[in-house]
């Protein structure tokens, strides 16, 4: 009988666990989930619960200018960044990832400092590093497509780099031996061995370097300008005044975007090894 | 003039040297430029701003005028003798390390759920939906706590529903330590669960057939075999909180301020660039301090 209450005891102890961490987890989710609920209501006014649903208002963020500039120039960043972020990282990742030399961790650790910077000391440094630049040669930076695809680099390339090298560290050396023993030359071992096996961890690099500069805020808002904004930004400043369905139909166009990203970024390398 | 010299007595020996064995050499070397561009681009337009950004922190300050290249530490006088700035820097150590600590007490038992599931599938599925959000950018989960946490919310709702009366949660520091414990809890989850997954589940078995019942066989053993990670997920959380734009200022209002909006306002809309500087340095410093402090706290809390 004592053994049959302490049994049921245990088993209540693990039920109200399990009933704890699922809740803790229910803190993490419940706001996204309540984002893309809302997206949905009839009305204007947020109240709960809902008088209806409608679609309308994804039609009505798609026809705010600073929406639509913003989703345009956040995809051409992001795209243009993670695209540089890979030109520089994979050679790197190259190096590091497969050769064992003196100050390799002193290069790493120069590539992966823009993890450390936050990201409001790092937006104002190179904001005002920007403005001392277009002084002394005029040539504009803040507030332009290549200033804002240059800072997303910075921020992108230590992502590259964890995916890239964690990927090539594993990489069996034999491999390559074999290609070299069988007379194939380093570049045809190169693009014929090497880049084919870390093929799905470059896949997942570029998707990740891109979701890292979709969502960045803090260093974007000192490099953004008049009509030129992105995405983020266009929320935070909407969010500022208002709070309706519409801002909450551009959340879930984002958390469509950026989940699938990651979902297929997750079936080439498990993204959360990534941090 | 010595390395420019040795350089060329190098490439003389390589000519002299038989022909494959040069190109091998040329190779090798070649090899290890390949991460100088990707430095490079780092050291410019991060390190080398940073650096910059040290020097204007000592910059006298003259309206319409850039830098005036003086020497001065009236920027970081300014901060010591202002009540309003060290009220802020207050404000933010007060909000990092409450934030930090309830990450810490929330992602402990979710976190030890996840890494001892057995079930391969919904342990990656709930790793995967613990990730999701981190990655889904501070303004979208920002708008999340704010249908939450507004007069008309989803919290208030369920308020009313109850027969309670609405209540003001937005715009309250509660409001800011609810919303970003949330923003940093995966971050503390990730971190700790990689740790947790790595402790030999028969010490834990040791421990219950021992007789220690199973919070004490978690407090005793699995939190000290976690202290790794519990001081790694800590100095993140406290470095990402320390520096939190969106959630203070979209959930905090206009009236709360907190280090990093102020620094933004400080370098963008008042152009006030030597102070902004200064702030964001002891913002750096303050942050460093507090991690190292942490850390040894914790450590100490293990030993005994």
């Amino acid at each position: 009988m004592s053994v049959l209450s302490d049994r049921s005891l245990r088993r209540l102890g693990r039920w109200s666990f399990s009933g704890l961490a699922l809740a803790i987890f229910a803190f993490l989710i419940l706001p996204l989930v309540c984002v893309i609920w809302v997206a949905f209501f009839a009305n204007k006014i947020v109240s709960f619960p809902p008088e209806g649903y409608t679609i309308d208002w994804f039609k009505n963020a798609l026809a705010v200018a600073s929406f639509r500039d913003g989703f345009l120039l956040s995809l051409r960043v992001s795209a243009l960044a993670s695209l540089s972020a890979l030109a520089l990282g994979i050679p790197a990742a190259l190096l590091i990832g497969r050769r064992q030399f003196p100050g390799r961790s002193a290069i790493m650790g120069l590539l992966m400092s823009p993890l450390v910077v936050p990201g409001i000391v790092g937006g104002a440094a190179i904001y005002m590093f920007f403005i001392e630049w277009e002084v002394a040669t005029e040539i504009q930076m803040a507030a332009t497509l290549p200033g804002l695809m240059i800072a997303h680099t910075v921020i992108a390339v230590p992502w590259t780099m964890r995916v890239m090298v964690a990927s090539l560290v594993s990489l069996d050396p034999a491999l390559e031996e074999a290609s070299m023993n069988l007379g194939a030359n380093r570049w045809v071992t190169l693009f014929k061995v090497v880049l084919p096996v870390a093929r799905p961890a470059i896949v997942a690099a570029a998707l990740l370097s891109f979701v890292i500069s979709f969502i960045d805020l803090e260093l974007s808002l000192f490099l953004v300008g008049p009509g030129r904004t992105t995405l983020p930004i266009a929320i935070v400043s909407y969010l500022q005044w208002t709070l309706d369905p519409t801002i909450c139909a551009v959340a879930t166009i984002q958390i469509v975007l950026i989940g699938s990203m990651l979902l297929i970024a997750d079936r080439f390398v498990s993204i959360s090894k990534a941090f | 003039m010595g390395a420019a010299s040795s350089s060329s007595l190098a490439s003389g020996a390589a000519v002299g040297a038989s022909r494959t064995r040069s190109a091998a050499g040329r190779r090798v070397g070649a090899e290890y430029l390949m991460p100088a561009p990707g430095m490079l681009l780092v050291a410019l337009f991060l390190l080398l701003p940073l650096a910059l950004m040290l020097r204007f922190s000592f910059d006298h300050f003259s309206p319409g005028e850039l830098l005036t290249g003086a020497f001065t530490f009236e920027n970081y006088q300014k901060f010591f003798s202002d009540g309003f700035y060290q009220r802020v820097l207050g404000t933010t150590v007060f909000v990092s390390l409450v934030t930090t600590a309830l990450c810490l007490v929330m992602a402990l038992p979710l976190s030890y759920y996840i890494s001892r599931l057995d079930h391969p599938r919904l342990k990656s599925t709930l790793i995967i939906l613990v990730v999701l959000p981190l990655l889904m950018g501070n303004a979208v989960r920002t708008a999340g706590w704010m249908v939450m946490l507004g007069d008309r919310g989803v919290v208030n709702s369920i308020f009313v529903a109850l027969g309670f009366s609405a209540r003001t949660i937005l715009y309250t520091p509660t409001a800011v330590i609810i919303g970003l414990t949330s923003v940093l809890l995966p971050f503390m989850v990730i971190t700790l669960q990689s740790v947790m997954e790595g402790i030999d589940r028969r010490i834990e078995e040791a421990a219950l057939n021992l007789g220690a019942g199973p919070l004490t066989t978690f407090m005793k053993v699995v939190i000290p075999l976690a202290m790794p990670g519990i001081v790694a997920g800590t100095v993140l959380c406290l470095i990402l909180s320390m520096n939190a734009y969106a959630t203070p200022v979209l959930i905090g209002g206009p009236k709360f301020h907190m280090m990093a909006p102020t620094i933004y306002d400080q370098v963008t809309q008042g152009a006030n660039w030597p102070f902004g500087s200064a702030l964001a340095f002891v913002l750096m410093t303050v942050t460093v301090i507090l991690t190292i402090a942490s850390s040894l706290v914790i450590a100490r809390m293990s030993n005994r």
